[in-house]
């Protein structure tokens, strides 16, 4: 009984050991000196201001050679373009001269480019071009993004995988299949934009990987709650995976659109030599070709710039929806 | 407001790796559950399928008596919280709201002003109502799980889920929300699926916790239950911070009762402990011994089951003390104290090198055996026999004495 009392004093819930309990104090430690630690700077006083001056020196001569090569690399860059858009307004003579500034100002080439050759019809066909494959590839290229960065179904690493060597391939090789292809089809030669446009929407599923890594940085589980909430995949995918897509609709468009207006070998190959069925590259090309450049080189480079004006207008209305974090909010950032 | 209940529930992803083995379990209408274990144990998995977004491998689920098996997550009736709460970034707070309810087909449509009804109802009582027009980036981490919170609630769904809806937020914000989740629970009243990875949440939020561990189910209880009397060392450890001290040494019997012998002292187990232990007739044998650290107290020097030790490190938390001591024996302990018992003079004695005597009592013991299950665990208790028992044990007991008198 007497057992059970004196245990029952210090049981766990009558005292925490807060009355009674023994404890012997550690014997308090030697008190050391702190070591002296001496300070050691790079810039000392008297040696360092020497030395800094020189790292000055030699940091200026480094910046002064790394913008020399700048200057001359960006020089090469430029130049090309401040040629053309000088040269599209050289009035006294159509061919190729030795000299940049122009003597006599005008728009005599752009006033010739419209009316006394075929460039509106080739700019008009290579806008429409670019037209449907923007349309078409963009819708294509989302769809084909969201399918792969959201459902897994068997084959998708292989189609994927698939997709990215086919795309390794240069274009051109299939040329010749194409070519016949659509001639079978009577989408060649006067009629090649047709074929053309086919052609560019075809392949454009295989753009998914840059659409795809940006659907993949929307986090899954906007989706899954959407689908919590009650949206079908239609749903979220239009109501809200695009409106968090913008950045990568337009820049999918903007590639899209520009793609005609640079392809030369294909938009060649495919009128051959039916100067009704070229885009502006090749139409451009074939303005200047052979012997026609003494005539036509001034005419050429005004052809340049106003091909360049839609896709610079394009751009710089689409560009302030490159805004970046359009996710922020969603998940905790 | 509804049961939930899961039988054989297995995920097998790919050929052959099992991330939720065989989860049975039956969830009562409008009971608070909460799933609780260390990241992989198949907690997430297990509720991902009660809402529908992975699939079922094998067994079923059901919803209300209704197996949903095979039901997308619209059609389930459920609602659920992320952890990184989903809103929609495009929307604002009243439109991610109403987004479930717009969503709503034609014979269960709402009008606008229904849905302007319930999400304003939803907002005050979150306290959201200031915040409706912003949108989710224009909003703090607790107010972004409020407004998720919210758009799980305008629905009025059967089940609510909720996928570590805290794990996000800052310690401070995670207890204020934890407190606000206790009084939404009263006001929604429905069934609730919680799933942590913090016992503390387990163990202030859930009717029952289910413990899990590597796809199974370590234990299922009350949150008394699970820390009085964890089935495993597992569950011993996983609950309770600091985490339970575990002794490996044996427990033996004489005749004045069950006694064990820890950094060198024998301690008798003693009140209720012992006495289960008798009735359940344990056999003496090797066992890992576990004992909480707030179940251990200092002493006298005099205490004939006295630990005698020194303080290795000592951890003020404020209302109480965390002693990391080693016993002259070896072993390394760790003994919880609250404060408020200790003069400031003891206390300042109380740190590193200062030996001290400590103990515990036998009913704040637990006995794992070799493979580690508690020896005192709840027994399944036999079908339909329990109203019998009693006079079948006092035969048999009578049967033992007349054999041991034969003898």
């Amino acid at each position: 009984m007497t057992e059970d009392e004196r245990i029952f004093e210090f049981d766990a819930e009558e005292s925490i050991a807060g009355g009674e309990f023994d404890l012997e104090p550690a014997p308090l430690p030697p008190v050391e000196e702190p070591a002296l630690i001496r300070a050691q700077t790079a810039y000392g006083e008297d040696k360092g201001s020497r030395r800094n001056s020189s790292v000055r020196v030699r940091s200026r001569i480094v910046n002064t050679i790394i913008h020399i090569v700048l200057a001359v690399l960006c020089t090469v860059w430029i130049l090309p373009f401040v040629g053309i858009l000088l040269e599209s307004f050289r009035c006294e003579s159509p061919g190729l001269a030795g000299y940049l500034i122009p003597k006599q100002w005008g728009f005599d080439n752009y006033v010739r480019l419209f009316t006394e050759t075929q460039f509106p019809r080739w700019f008009l066909q290579t806008f429409l071009m670019g037209l449907v494959t923007a349309v078409v590839q963009t819708a294509f290229v989302l769809a084909v993004s969201y399918a792969l960065s959201r459902h897994r179904f068997r084959g998708r690493r292989l189609l994927m995988n698939l997709m990215l060597i086919f795309g390794m391939f240069p274009g051109f090789l299939t040329l010749i299949l194409l070519r016949t292809l659509m001639q079978d089809w009577g989408l060649a030669d006067a009629n090649a934009p047709f074929g053309l446009a086919i052609i560019y929407c075809a392949s454009s599923g295989m753009g998914y990987y840059i659409a795809k890594g940006f659907f993949d940085t929307i986090p899954r589980s906007l989706d899954e709650a959407a689908r919590v909430d009650g949206a079908s995949r239609m749903q979220i995918f239009f109501k809200l995976i695009l409106p968090l897509s913008k950045p990568i609709i337009i820049y999918t468009v903007l590639m899209a659109f520009m793609a005609p207006w640079g392809d030369f070998v294909m938009a060649r190959f495919m009128a051959n030599n039916n100067d009704a069925g070229y885009n502006v590259a090749a139409g451009l090309q074939w303005l200047i070709s052979e012997t026609k450049v003494d005539t036509n080189y001034t005419t050429f480079c005004a052809g340049g710039v106003v091909v360049a004006l839609p896709i610079t207008i394009l751009f710089m209305c689409l560009q302030k929806y490159y805004v970046a974090g359009v996710t922020g909010g969603a998940v905790k950032g | 407001m509804a049961t939930v209940t899961l039988t054989n529930v297995k995920k097998i992803y790919g050929k052959s790796t099992v991330a939720v083995h065989d989860f049975n379990l039956e969830i009562a209408d409008k009971e608070f559950i909460v799933f609780v274990g260390p990241s992989g144990c198949g907690k997430s998995t297990t509720l991902r399928m009660i809402a529908g977004l992975e699939e079922i491998s094998e067994g079923t689920i059901e919803i209300d008596g209704r197996v949903v098996n095979d039901l997308q997550p619209k059609d389930r009736d459920i609602a659920m919280v992320f952890q990184n709460y989903a809103l929609y970034p495009n929307l604002t707070v009243f439109e991610n709201m109403a987004f479930p309810l717009r969503l709503k087909k034609t014979p269960a449509r709402l009008s606008q002003d229904e849905i302007y009804r319930r999400v304003t109802e939803a907002a005050e009582t979150l306290g959201i109502t200031d915040y409706l027009l912003r949108r989710p980036r224009e909003l703090s981490g607790g107010q972004r799980q409020r407004v998720a919170i919210g758009r799980a609630m305008v629905r009025d769904s059967k089940v609510f889920l909720m996928d570590e809806p805290l794990s996000n937020l800052d310690a401070k914000l995670r207890n204020q929300m934890r407190a606000e989740i206790i009084l939404l629970r009263k006001k929604i009243n429905t069934t609730f699926i919680y799933v942590t990875h913090d016992q503390t949440e387990a163990m202030t939020l859930g009717d029952r916790i289910v413990v899990m561990k590597d796809g199974f189910i370590r234990q299922v209880g009350t949150p008394t239950e699970v820390f009085d009397m964890p089935e495993d060392l597992f569950v011993a450890e996983f609950i309770g911070a600091p985490k339970m001290n575990t002794f490996r040494t044996r427990l033996d019997c004489d005749e004045e009762g069950y006694f064990v012998t820890t950094c060198g002292v024998r301690m008798r187990v003693d009140g209720e402990k012992g006495e289960l232990l008798k009735a359940r007739e344990t056999q003496p044998q090797d066992i890992i011994l576990g004992v909480r650290p707030e179940h251990i107290t200092l002493t006298k020097r005099s205490d004939p089951s006295a630990i005698p030790c020194s303080i290795e490190v000592t951890e003020m938390m404020g209302s109480e003390l965390h002693l990391h001591v080693k016993a002259e024996t070896g072993e390394g302990l760790i003994v919880r104290i609250p404060t408020v018992s200790f003069t400031a003079a003891q206390l300042a004695m109380l740190t590193a090198g200062t030996k001290i005597f400590v103990t515990f009592r036998g009913k704040v013991m637990h006995f794992f055996d070799a493979e580690e299950v508690n020896l005192l665990r709840k027994l399944p208790a036999p079908a339909e026999e329990t109203d019998l028992p009693q006079p079948e044990e006092a035969n048999e007991q009578q049967e033992a004495e007349t054999a041991q008198a034969s003898d």
